[in-house]
């Protein structure tokens, strides 16, 4: 067993952890936060987007040991951010969601998205969905839920102060 | 979008969906969030020939009771699985295998643990001791005179031989114009994102077993597992907590399920299995896997006659409970001369047993391959006569007229003007203009081919149909729980499995139209056998028509009772008052239907005479006519294809659709969307394929693709509305259709794009490598 | 699919990486960005019983530009390539490259060290930095050495690295001229290719240079490509097909005519795009 120290959504926690458990095996099964979903395991899905450090990472494939000393959020830890919750409008209303097993992925997915591209095209918004699965939606409400959200962010200036971190 | 509903009330309204808060937060509870104390992880042992006599397994020292084989799992009923027919071989299917594995990634035991991890660790040290048998794997080879057959004393390899004769084949025999052709398409997955999975325990304060499963049919389930393992149903409850997307795919009795709640029977704690992504893709129910050989007979003119032709369904090893891999082969036989007025009707099915995973329904069921046949059959034939595909399609489309047409093989097409909606989707891939484009040619050499396909998508039907199916369970009803509590509050209970289809607020406006209430009142609950009704589950496209039904009919007949009631408050008489916007309401005089609710409940003294306290009505439904009704739609594809890559890019799609009166509209399109996006998956991308030794070959995402959105193209959709005339609101099902026609549609427009050359497309999914061997192949170059 | 039991290392500097390495008797691996390495050990194909976090060392994370060269060090990720974060060598190639690596969460950990060390055949970076005709560094029991990519990596999951041995960075001359083109067949977006064909066109750096992944190997130079973009300033497309064939059947005599249709293409493809500006 490793000892680690990290940040999960704002909160300074301790563990006592296997080598071989993943992050996503550890924010799940150790923390009880299991918004973040395992839909394969490999990293093909995008069900288990959190973010590290600021920056989308696919928890099934990085190691708990090697989240030591990082900022962890998953998307229990978006409820309170407003950005978020305006993107979480959009998928809504956009019928951007049907079984629900791929949207936290997809949202912290949509957060990102919008970060680095604060007036996607729809192609771009494409492109940037890659390897990130819903067997439900066909994509298109979450192409236009994206789309959306970004042009009402950029319309409110809710970035960059709101920008993942 | 219209949030209310205007002049429907909320029939037809886009309400945004109950359901999506808890998604959205991360709050939902899928089976593998479920947490208990004390509970343990299971890891199967799987197979790892395809084909063996099972000898023994060899459990690791000091772990012999964290290992359970068949034989440690207690007293197992085998159920028979399969159509309730004498020429339907049923076997045996043990939850965990007896003295045989007859696929890769059969169940042999069970490895118990504190962790997954160490439950694998543990299940990596079992020795599976086989002794090997010829793999069979090709269903044409697998019937011959002389194969092993998979199970003792069968005279071959089939569950079963069937063929559906219609009209006189014999008489189109000396047709001017005889065609024939093949068409494959080949073994997939279903691949919901959330897998499988199990959680069982005995729960001692209600004396029952508990078990929780990511299942499209919890009370259909509980029959299957009561049975399996001796317990009166009484003492089984059985919970679908929120399931991540099924598509069929879970709506089998599967060995796992069997086993983990065995398991739960022997050990004192709640047992876990989640079933991950490789064994999902190994094992879980596979799909598709159909061979046509089709002859069209047909007059000068292009009428079609008659049809005649051979079909294999690669059923794998076992038959799922309930129904079985039989209905494949029917039902793509009998939709084989799809929407079109053909008069003679000879299909030899074989359903074929494999040693692959068994075959199970993935949302289309059968009816995806019947129109990859017939639909590419059509464009063949009009090539072959110099015939324009959609001229062709003009000649033998199902007209309007001919209302309410019963086709050759059996289904009566209620109602729709099928030419219509071709004519729409050419409309909306403006045809001439892609004519035009490929004259011109493109710039970075691809090729553009435009294609179209018709489908039909019988939805809705009930004891006639499935008994015509020799169904063991047959899905004639549905029933709804209305209960209203004293502060005018809402539940309704339902016997369907809510999946991502909407139905939490899709039936809650068929309730709040009954009820006079809004939606946001009326709680839909679903899933737990302990809390709703009996019902079937969610499949079949068979949702909307029957649990909306239900609840139509169970709400109407409280809003009768709450009548009943306002009247007697209002002192008026019953015909005079009228229920609305949450009151009763006579004249100018109303009273709030939460005050009714608070009489009935709690005040019964202030009750009229004769009328019985509570508001609570358990209806049941079924459509008057159970035949089923007919949703239907032309999809068309513009495609631009790399003749030397095979890479080929959507860059049109557009479908004209027709279901009905629509509830949700919003719901509506995107079943659609999704239907499409998963056809595109059969059609270009998604394949389970077998090396000759019976080794599956796609056993991760790496090798498995699934569609993203860049995959997948914008859809245009148009709709038509003709409500079918018998169910409540004229709803007809319509979640599957979106997955028909795509492989058809890019199979036409691929051949349309190499029309030209010749080159055939007749085999899905039309991977870059195939399409570039079928160009290179129609150029002569392929050595 | 959870990995087998491992025990896991941190440590501090190279000299100690290399050190817990060389010293385990083979049964030890290091691990930096880990997008591929955790889903092999996930499915139970790789199996270790130690494992030396190797992404945190400072003298991997180092990325400078000096005597016409960029020495990108091993933990760079990919898209830290893709944003231009880090000086490019290569006028954007790099940076296109490293935009098309699966996904982009995967290339927030992913590392041009990792992609190189575990010379998975269709990894995107061997090829680029073959046809940069890049160096890479590499510590080891027995000191620094450097060593071409070009003949680094040998094989699938094949590489010279011995037991002990980590790459440290690549040095890469600082290109003048941005003559170059990347084209890429896959079977769906970010999936792992078919065929990468990069190529840099005859500059002032250098000699054309065109590098092929696919084959059923490992990424590969195709020398009579190269010489013969090199010769011909308007390419014949059946000249180039024959060539390019003549160039697999010495270096992948088991590609298939699929196969060979799509290297055929990309090759086109990318010379085009190089001509092209």
């Amino acid at each position: 067993m490793t000892a680690i120290k990290l940040e999960v959504n704002g909160e300074t926690v301790s563990h006592e952890v296997n080598p071989r458990e993943s992050l996503a095996d550890f924010l799940r099964e150790r923390r009880n936060l299991t918004g973040t979903h395992l839909g394969c395991e490999h990293g093909a899905c995008g069900a288990c987007t959190v973010t590290m450090d600021g920056v989308v990472v696919r928890s099934c494939i990085v190691l708990a040991v090697m989240a030591d000393g990082r900022k962890i959020e998953t998307i229990e830890g978006t409820r309170a951010i407003e950005l978020m919750n305006v993107i979480r409008r959009h998928f809504h209303e956009k019928h951007a969601l049907q079984c629900g097993f791929c949207t936290p992925g997809m949202l912290m997915m949509a957060r990102d998205i919008i970060a680095r591209y604060p007036a996607p095209s729809e192609s771009t918004i494409r492109a940037q969905l890659s390897g990130q699965i819903c067997r439900c939606t066909g994509y298109m409400g979450i192409v236009d839920a994206i789309k959306s959200a970004a042009r009402e962010i950029a319309e409110t200036r809710l970035l960059p102060n709101n920008a993942a971190a | 979008m219209d949030l209310h509903g205007g002049a429907g009330g909320w029939i037809g309204a886009s309400l945004l969906r109950k359901e999506d808060k808890r998604h959205l937060l991360g709050a939902s509870t899928f089976v593998a969030d479920l947490r208990m104390p004390g509970m343990q992880d299971v890891a199967f042992v799987r197979s790892p020939v395809a084909h063996g006599r099972l000898l023994g397994i060899e459990k690791p020292a000091g772990f012999e009771h964290k290992v359970f084989g068949l034989a440690d799992l207690g007293e197992i009923k085998f159920i028979d699985a399969g159509p309730e027919m004498a020429s339907f071989r049923t076997v045996p299917y043990p939850p965990l295998a007896g003295d045989r594995v007859r696929f890769v990634g059969q169940t042999v035991a069970a490895c118990i643990a504190s962790s997954r991890a160490e439950a694998e660790d543990l299940a990596g040290n079992v020795i599976v001791l086989t002794e090997d048998l010829p793999p069979i794997i090709d269903a044409i080879e697998a019937i011959k005179p002389g194969m092993t057959t998979l199970f003792d004393g069968w005279p071959d390899n089939a569950f079963v031989h069937a063929t559906i004769a219609e009209g006189d084949i014999a008489s189109v025999a000396g047709a001017p114009i005889q065609m024939r052709r093949q068409f494959k398409m080949n073994r997939q997955a279903v691949v919901p994102l959330e897998t499988r999975g199990v959680v069982a325990y005995w729960d001692h304060r209600l004396d029952e077993l508990v078990v929780y499963t990511s299942t499209q049919g919890p009370h259909v389930m509980r029959i299957g597992l009561a049975q399996s393992l001796g317990l009166p149903e009484n003492k089984l409850r059985v919970v679908a907590p929120d399931v991540g997307g099924g598509f069929g795919g879970k709506n089998r009795l599967m060995p796992e399920e069997i086993a983990i709640a065995a398991i739960a029977l022997k050990v004192g704690y709640p047992v876990r299995w989640i079933e991950d992504r490789r064994e999902h893709l190994i094992a879980s129910v596979h799909a598709r896997e159909h061979l046509y050989d089709i002859t069209l007979f047909a007059e000068k003119s292009g009428r079609v006659l008659g049809l005649k032709g051979e079909l294999f369904v690669d059923a794998g090893a076992y038959a799922l409970w309930p129904s079985g891999p039989f209905m494949e082969s029917s039902m793509a036989a009998r939709n084989l001369t799809g929407p079109y007025r053909v008069e003679h009707l000879h299909v030899e099915t074989h359903t074929v047993a494999t040693n692959k995973a068994p075959l199970g329904p993935y949302r289309g069921v059968a009816r995806p391959g019947a129109c990859f046949a017939i639909e590419r059959a059509i464009d063949e034939l009009a090539h072959e006569m110099g015939m324009d595909p959609v001229e062709l399609r003009r000649i033998n489309l199902v007209r309007e007229s001919d209302m309410p047409y019963r086709t050759i093989g059996g289904l009566t097409l209620d109602n729709g003007n099928y030419p219509a909606a071709l004519e729409a989707v050419v409309g909306m891939v403006d045809l001439p203009a892609i004519r035009a484009r490929q004259q011109r040619g493109e710039p970075d050499g691809r090729r553009i081919g435009v294609g179209f396909a018709v489908y039909t998508e019988q939805s809705g039907h009930g004891t006639i149909e499935w008994a015509k199916r020799k169904s063991r369970v047959v899905p004639g009803y549905e029933s709804a729980t209305v209960r209203m509590s004293s502060d005018g509050s809402v539940h309704v209970m339902v016997g369907i499995l809510n999946h991502g289809q909407g139905l939490e607020t899709s039936l809650s406006q068929v309730a709040a139209h009954e009820l006079g209430l809004d939606p946001a009142m009326i709680s839909i609950r679903y899933g737990d056998t302990s809390v709703t009704p009996f019902g079937f589950g969610t499949f079949a496209s068979r949702s909307i028509v029957f649990s909306g039904g239900a609840v139509a009919r169970a709400s109407s007949l409280l809003a009768d009772k709450i009548r009943t009631i306002g009247a007697h408050l209002l002192q008026a008489p019953v015909d005079e008052v009228s229920i609305r916007d949450g009151v009763v309401r006579a004249g100018a005089a109303s009273v709030p239907i939460a005050e009714i609710a608070r009489v009935a409940n709690i005040r019964p003294e202030m009750l009229p005479q004769g009328v019985a306290p509570g508001l609570e009505t358990t209806s049941t439904y079924e459509p008057p006519d159970s035949g089923g009704v007919f949703s239907y739609g032309v999809h068309a594809a513009v495609v631009a294809v790399d003749p030397e890559t095979g890479v080929v890019e959507i860059l049109k799609y557009a479908v004209a659709e027709d279901c009905g009166t629509m509830i949700n509209p919003m719901i509506v399109d995107g079943q659609i969307i999704g239907g499409i996006a998963q056809g595109i998956g059969t059609a270009l991308f998604e394949e389970s394929p077998y090396d000759p030794s019976g080794q599956p070959l796609a056993t991760t995402f790496g090798d498995y693709m699934v569609p993203c959105a860049p995959e997948i193209p914008r859809l245009d959709i148009k709709h038509f509305v003709t409500p079918a005339r018998n169910t409540q609101h004229g709803v007809k099902g319509m979640g599957e259709g979106g997955a028909i026609a795509p492989p058809a549609t890019i199979a036409n427009a691929l051949t349309d794009a190499f029309r030209d050359i010749g080159a055939k497309f007749c085999e899905t999914p039309m991977i870059p490598r195939r399409v570039s061997d079928a160009v290179a192949r129609a150029r002569g170059e392929l050595t | 699919m959870k990995s087998s039991a491992f025990e896991y290392s941190r440590p501090g500097t190279v000299a100690e990486a290399v050190g817990l390495l060389a010293g385990s008797d083979g049964n030890a691996m290091p691990i930096c960005g880990g997008q591929s390495l955790l889903i092999l050990m996930g499915l139970r194909f790789a199996i270790t019983g130690l494992l030396v976090d190797i992404s945190r060392l400072e003298d991997l994370r180092r990325v400078d530009q000096r005597d016409g060269h960029v020495f990108i060090g091993a933990a760079t990720t990919h898209a830290a390539i893709e944003d231009g974060k880090v000086p490019d060598p290569s006028l954007g190639l790099m940076s296109r490259v490293a935009s098309k690596i699966a996904y982009r969460a995967v290339r927030n950990l992913g590392t041009i060290g990792g992609s190189v060390a575990l010379a998975d055949p269709s990894a995107d970076w061997p090829a680029c930095l073959m046809a940069l005709g890049a160096q890479a560094v590499i510590a080891g029991p027995d000191g620094t050495r450097r060593e071409e990519v070009e003949t680094l990596i040998q094989g699938p999951y094949q590489t010279s690295l011995m037991p002990g041995e980590i790459i440290v960075g690549f040095e890469i001359a600082q290109h003048k001229s941005a003559r170059w083109g990347v084209s890429k067949v896959s079977r769906k977006s970010g999936a792992f290719a078919d065929s990468i064909a990069v190529f840099i066109d005859t500059t002032s750096d250098g000699p054309a240079r065109l590098a092929l992944t696919g084959t059923t190997s490992h990424a590969r130079i195709l020398p009579r490509v190269g010489q013969y973009a090199e010769s011909s300033r308007v390419l014949n497309p059946d000249e180039l097909r024959a060539t390019v064939r003549e160039d697999l059947a010495e270096i992948d005599p088991a590609a298939d005519a699929y196969q060979l249709r799509c290297h055929v293409a990309t090759v086109s493809r990318a010379i085009a795009e190089a001509r092209a500006t």
